[in-house]
């Protein structure tokens, strides 16, 4: 007799690709023939990307416009981000004998702004602030230093309080106690943190573009509207050398940082590059828009309580919210599912080179253009928004598991091939399974990134709370885009809470 | 007649020297073989070379005739390795843990299935049982407990029932009883080398090559191979051993 067990770690990271099947059905049943065409002419434009001239000056200009709006938004996130998370520590209100309360407000506070996604905070701005190149900056500065303040709490309220006291009972001032005893920690958390937001920047920023607020995202939109595929091209390949060399880069750093043995002047050379590049971002920002001008409050007209009390009732709540939910369930599915399982396939070198550039092309290309490309050869579906944003983070979430798979002891898997077991199985059994309760706790983490971008397809994508939102906003309908950013809010800090408990259980299992 | 296990000539470079120079030995059906040497001898390497692992940069390594470093993977798995640091998969059961050790016979589904169904329970029973872990844990519920909830001396037992669960017809095992305390060190001493009424050791294995820190213990085995600096200096029958001839091989 068969009898099923629970589902150890390796069969809990492969069966999440699972939500592949319906979605890969869906969008097959859904596909039209002239869409295999389209499509064969985007593979073809990969090969032959435009190398007009006056295109990649335009292109040029674009990606400065983009790493420039990075670059500023990451910085000023950054510093921003730390101070807050510092006023947000009670521990750190406590060890200058002060009360906690203020810093639990202010981490209540800092739940809004954390969880509504930049792009809904761009087009927010862009309404009531008008078309400017620091609305993109200021898009990614909002949730982002509420996002990295709350992860630098997290970290300080983690670190083992005797450290702090031993240097305290010396006499020491508080504030030099916490710099000798906090500092080393929060160095390493800096550099690693802060260099993934860096990327999460880049990308924000190209996602911003591509709803009209300036930079290569913006001309990657009108070539594939147009379908230009290969300019569309050369535009993706210019934003996956930038992508490259920053992680490149960043990758260097770390190794650079770990093999000397020096978080502090590391942390210290880091802290002085995030505010270089915020005075440099800025200047150039100013430097790529001299005519930009000063930021202009436009007048807004709030809605009232009847107004909300109509939209309540106008708005399909149990639809948009359905379909947000099984948009997330099915992302996150393919996003946590696909990398293992690709990597199972055949986990020979070769093979995984491949796959590790699969991995920079679906994270470059940002969700919406592919639900757009999608939607050239398919129907408007729930599953095309599932499959853009599976893809897009299983980029993400596979350059991880492999970048921990090469770093992870393999005596198991050696030690299974070497008793006959096939490379895969062994792979599966030796390499995948420590591997997986890190890759799940991630997993956790990421669904609850999915969440907040189900809004962003959904914009495109037709389905859930982010299509409602873009029909509002495009109507000036405040009452309806209060109550849907409300709810949306709501839901992303549910979310939040539930991927902060699964991630836990993951990591101490 | 084809020796089980032949090494002529073995080099196996290492960064500061060579770890195996020139061995050369001859494994028959039957034998239990006792592998002595200090630490850095060479003795895991030599392990290593046996069960494919390292592959020797001079001389040949045989196992039935087939030099071991072509065997395909069915071939490969028959021989089996009891490894130092037991190399069991922290996140799967206890019941998992041992049907690893039939991966090398079953095909990519067998595999999948057993990471979600109680698969093949008897006979994963049947191999604790052999290698001596407790009833309590033979039960349905103790198959599905995790290795990682396990004291030393089970965890030894769950590797050594992994490797009766292979049916290798080549047993190895690298330092086996390190870490032990003397009693269960014995127990799983004689689990291993214990032969059934066929002649044939447990698990089905024809021979049995045990890496050892304790010379003391070599009573126990047929023949003793002494490693020093990477070379084979002792090779004879256990009872032809002397003590000059330990003393030698563990000198400084």
């Amino acid at each position: 007799m068969i009898v099923p067990v629970r589902p150890t770690a390796p069969a809990l990271v492969l069966l999440p690709a699972l939500a592949l099947l319906p979605v890969l059905i869906v969008v097959l049943n859904g596909a039209h023939g002239g869409g295999a065409e389209i499509l064969g002419s985007f593979v073809v434009g990969a090969v032959s990307p435009s190398m007009d001239p006056a295109l990649l000056k335009a292109l040029l200009i674009g990606l400065q416009v983009t790493v420039a709006t990075a670059l500023t938004g990451w910085s000023c996130s950054l510093v921003l981000g730390v101070l807050l998370g510092c006023l947000s520590s009670e521990r750190l209100w406590l060890t200058w004998s002060l009360p906690a309360w203020p810093a639990i407000v202010l981490r209540r506070l800092m739940a809004l702004p954390r969880s509504i996604h930049e792009l809904i905070w761009g087009l927010l701005l862009l309404q009531v602030l008008g078309l400017h190149p620091w609305v993109a900056v200021m898009a990614i500065l909002l949730p982002y230093s509420c996002l990295i303040a709350r992860v630098w709490r997290d970290q300080l309220q983690s670190l083992d309080p005797s450290r702090l006291q031993a240097i305290l009972q010396t006499g020491s001032s508080p504030m030099a106690a916490c710099m000798t005893a906090l500092s080393p920690a929060m160095g390493s958390v800096l550099v690693s943190y802060g260099g993934y937001r860096l990327e999460c920047a880049l990308r924000s920023a190209t996602l911003l573009g591509v709803f009209g607020l300036g930079g290569l995202g913006m001309d990657l939109e009108l070539s594939l509207k147009s379908l230009q595929f290969h300019e569309l091209w050369s535009g993706l390949w210019l934003l996956t050398l930038v992508t490259i060399a920053l992680e490149q880069g960043l990758r260097c750093w770390r190794s650079w940082g770990e093999q000397a043995q020096f978080g502090q002047r590391q942390a210290m050379g880091f802290a002085v590059a995030v505010g270089l590049s915020g005075g440099l971002g800025g200047l150039w920002l100013a430097h790529l828009f001299p005519e930009a001008g000063s930021l202009n409050w436009l007048p807004v007209q709030w809605p009232d309580l009847h107004s909300l009390q109509l939209a309540a009732q106008e708005l399909p709540w149990l639809s948009m919210l359905w379909e947000t939910l099984i948009l997330t369930v099915l992302a996150a599915g393919i996003a946590i599912g696909l990398p293992p399982l690709l990597l199972l396939l055949n986990p020979a070198r070769p093979w995984q080179h491949c796959i590790s550039g699969f991995w920079i092309l679906v994270r470059v290309i940002p969700p919406p253009l592919a639900v757009l490309l999608l939607l050239l050869s398919n129907q408007p579906t729930l599953a095309i928004g599932a499959l853009a944003l599976g893809l897009h983070n299983s980029g993400v979430m596979g350059r991880l598991l492999q970048e921990g798979l090469e770093q992870q002891d393999h005596s198991a898997q050696v030690a299974l091939t070497s008793s006959g077991a096939s490379p895969q199985v062994g792979w599966l059994y030796g390499s995948l399974s420590p591997r997986s309760p890190s890759h799940l706790a991630y997993g956790a983490y990421r669904s609850d990134v999915i969440l907040r971008e189900t809004v962003v397809v959904g914009l495109i994508g037709g389905s859930g709370l982010g299509w409602q939102l873009l029909e509002s906003l495009s109507s000036f309908h405040w009452a309806a885009v209060l109550l849907l950013i409300t709810t949306y809010a709501a839901l992303t800090l549910i979310g939040e809470w539930l991927s902060d408990r699964s991630r836990q259980h993951w990591l101490q299992s | 007649m084809t020796a089980l296990l032949e090494l002529d000539e073995v080099r196996v470079a290492g960064p500061y020297g060579d770890r195996l120079n020139a061995v050369t030995f001859r494994l028959q059906n039957g034998e239990r073989i006792a592998l002595l040497g200090r630490s850095g001898a060479g003795k895991s390497s030599l392990i290593g070379v046996l069960n494919g692992s390292l592959t020797p940069a001079a001389g040949h390594a045989r196992f039935q005739g087939m030099a071991i470093a072509s065997l395909s993977r069915r071939q490969r798995a028959r021989i089996g390795t009891l490894w130092q640091d037991l190399r069991l998969i922290e996140e799967l059961s206890i019941g998992q843990n041992v049907n690893a050790g039939a991966l090398g016979r079953r095909r990519l589904p067998w595999a999948l299935a057993n990471l979600l169904f109680r698969v093949d329970a008897e006979a994963s029973r049947s191999c604790l049982r052999e290698a001596g872990l407790e009833e309590s844990l033979l039960a349905d519920t103790g198959l599905d407990r995790s290795v990682g909830q396990l004291s030393g001396g089970q965890r030894q037992r769950v590797a050594l029932a992994r490797l009766f669960r292979q049916q290798p017809d080549l047993m190895l095992a690298d330092e086996p009883l390190a870490s032990l305390d003397p009693a269960i060190a014995a127990e799983v001493l004689e689990r291993l080398l214990t032969s059934e009424a066929d002649g044939k050791l447990r698990g089905g294995a024809q021979a049995v090559v045990v890496s050892l820190h304790r010379p003391e213990l070599i009573d126990r085995f047929d023949r003793v191979l002494g490693l020093r600096a990477g070379r084979l200096v002792i090779d004879a029958p256990a009872s032809a051993v002397s003590v000059d001839d330990l003393r030698d091989l563990y000198a400084p």
